[in-house]
């Protein structure tokens, strides 16, 4: 236990100091600000056009809820596939430079390595969320205005409840994530190379994007159907729709159900095969 | 397991140690010790599998069969000798984003007992003033260097050096070899230094072995390695003529050259130069100068490597 608190230690110094940590960390951040920047922009711009072509009528709503949702969708897609290329990265490149070996002769077995280095990125991941958390929250705060969902002076949906269901919608698309994050570390321990570690996790992250549309039902035992993505198929897409006024998005309680449950054997599965493999492998 | 529950062992005991890459056998029983408080010396041709022999000591290769035992341990118990095995690789193995600073301070964070302070290695090591320099900016001399001293922030019992010489400037390579000497004699720090500057191991090592197509050939002291060797000596006195006639009774002695030049030379098969010193002088000849030729490693190492090493196994 000591080696694995001295490893985890010893990680999170690394971490913290890594150029390639920072980016993962701010980018997510960065990103979904300038896009909503860029919304809001192209938001006012057609606002204008209308008023100048004498319209009259706004043709945009002003209401928060689907550009925070959208963004949330934005950055956890691109969260999630930096997380999974920093952490298919990490362990490969310790053992490219050969840092990997001082670890594991002087104080901590290679088992409590990889765990430590899970640990390591899943941290990162929390401080990753959080951070473009707080940036949605007060970009979309300061661009536009959280209210209910109002049609012909109707109020076709509250703010409680689309508070309900934004935060569903976030924790079902945050669920898959741990098991991505393993993906990325079993892919890392088993690739040769660092490059090779990366673009292997990439690519199948890709792959099992493109090939989940074409698997049907059995699509929802995979995590990666679950996460928001570029072909996206979570519930968060459905929750943009729901704060948007659409009254026929159909909720799956089945799928919901799968969305909770299925992440974590995978995830568990991932980490056991990382555990097993590191023990044999040629270091 | 404690420091103290730790076995009383030899550093390092090989013992028919085989490993295959595919159908190609690199390392063929191969039989190694390390006696506690050795400077042990690794020479082998390239490819004659050295590089691999650590990397099955240190855990990072899985081999076949045999059995290795470090401090005791075996090699997937390594973290368990609690700092008391350190391993300096060729190429500096250090995270290159970090300043020489951060890495002795990411070593002491995995190190059980810290006996010196990061400042102080530096200081010993002679890099203090790119405490501030990131791995990746310094040359390969430096980043051996804060490699090397991030292995001195613990006490450790036994160290494994892989081409440690490479990338040091001359003044570099004697501070390291003064290192070595230091830690060995004040501290009891055991050494397995693996080596193609046959030289420099001469200098420090006390023992050496010959590592030749995947077996050890040669494994011993090398002041016996080297008494083994016929080695050469020159004799300056007043009268080489009575000189000779003396020396031609000792056992052992072969008179290689009394010629014009006034100088006699002598081949030595494990006789001591001050015994032909003492026959000189009890005969009342006036010994100006003794000079001895002695085998060099790389002599011998040649030697060595151009028999057939199944056939002349050694020890």
């Amino acid at each position: 236990m000591n080696g694995f608190v001295a490893a985890l230690k010893a990680e999170l110094y690394v971490t913290l100091r890594s150029t390639s940590a920072r980016l993962v960390l701010f980018l997510p951040a960065i990103i979904v600000t300038v896009r909503a920047i860029v919304v809001k922009l192209s938001e006012t711009g057609q606002e204008a056009r209308d008023a100048l072509l004498g319209q009259g009528a706004t043709t945009t709503s002003n209401n928060a809820w689907g550009p925070l949702v959208d963004s949330f969708s934005t950055g956890l897609t691109l969260l999630s596939l930096s997380l999974v290329a920093y952490a298919a990265w990490t362990f490969a490149n310790d053992r490219d430079t050969g840092a990997l070996r001082h670890v594991l002769i002087r104080r901590v077995s290679r088992m409590g390595l990889v765990l430590a280095k899970l640990l390591t990125v899943f941290l990162l991941a929390l401080a990753t969320l959080g951070l473009m958390s707080a940036a949605i929250g007060i970009i979309t705060a300061m661009l536009w205005d959280f209210g209910p969902v109002v049609e012909d002076g109707y109020e076709l949906i509250s703010s409680a409840e689309i508070r309900t269901e934004v935060a569903l919608g976030l924790r079902l698309a945050i669920i898959p994530l741990p098991a991505a994050l393993a993906f990325g570390l079993l892919v890392s321990v088993l690739a040769q190379s660092a490059t090779q570690a990366v673009t292997s996790a990439l690519g199948i992250t890709l792959a099992m994007d493109i090939f989940k549309g074409v698997l049907g039902e059995r699509a929802y035992y995979l995590y990666a159907s679950f996460q928001p993505s570029l072909i996206d198929q979570s519930y968060l897409q459905d929750v943009s729709r729901l704060v948007r006024g659409y009254s026929d998005v159909m909720i799956d309680n089945r799928v919901l159900q799968l969305n909770e449950w299925v992440p974590f054997p995978e995830a568990l599965m991932f980490i056991v095969l990382a555990l097993l493999i590191v023990r044999r492998k040629t270091l | 397991m404690s420091r103290a529950e730790i076995q009383p062992d030899a550093p390092l005991r090989v013992t028919q140690l085989c490993k295959r890459y595919g159908d190609f056998e690199v390392l063929k029983q191969l039989n190694l010790e390390v006696e506690p408080g050795a400077v042990h010396g690794l020479v082998g041709l390239n490819g004659s599998g050295k590089t691999t022999t650590l990397e099955c000591l240190l855990g990072m290769q899985a081999f076949q069969s045999g059995e290795v035992k470090l401090l005791g341990l075996n090699p997937d118990q390594l973290h368990k000798s609690h700092g008391g095995i350190v391993s300096i690789f060729d190429s500096p193995s250090l995270h290159p984003h970090l300043t020489v600073r951060q890495v002795l301070e990411h070593a002491s964070l995995l190190c059980e007992r810290v006996v010196r302070r990061p400042e102080e290695v530096e200081a010993l090591l002679g890099i203090g003033r790119y405490s501030n320099f990131r791995i990746r900016t310094l040359s390969l001399g430096n980043r051996r260097r804060a490699s090397i001293a991030q292995a001195l922030l613990g006490s450790p019992r036994f160290v494994i050096l892989d081409e440690p010489f490479n990338g040091l400037d001359a003044g570099g390579v004697d501070d390291m070899l003064a290192l070595i000497g230091k830690l060995n004699r004040e501290e009891g720090t055991s050494f397995l230094l693996s080596s193609h500057q046959l030289p420099y191991l001469e200098k420090i090592c006390s023992h050496l072995s010959i590592l030749h197509k995947g077996q050890i050939v040669v494994s011993d002291r090398v002041e016996h390695l080297f008494s083994a060797q016929q080695s050469r000596l020159q004799v300056y006195c007043d009268d080489v003529v009575r000189a000779c006639a003396i020396v031609q009774d000792i056992r052992g002695v072969t008179i290689e050259d009394n010629s014009a030049t006034g100088i006699l030379t002598l081949q030595l098969d494990n006789v001591a130069p001050a015994l032909v010193n003492q026959r000189l002088v009890e005969k009342g000849i006036m010994v100006d100068e003794l000079v001895r030729e002695r085998a060099s490693l790389t002599s011998l190492f040649h030697d060595i490597t151009a028999r057939d090493p199944v056939a002349e196994v050694v020890s």
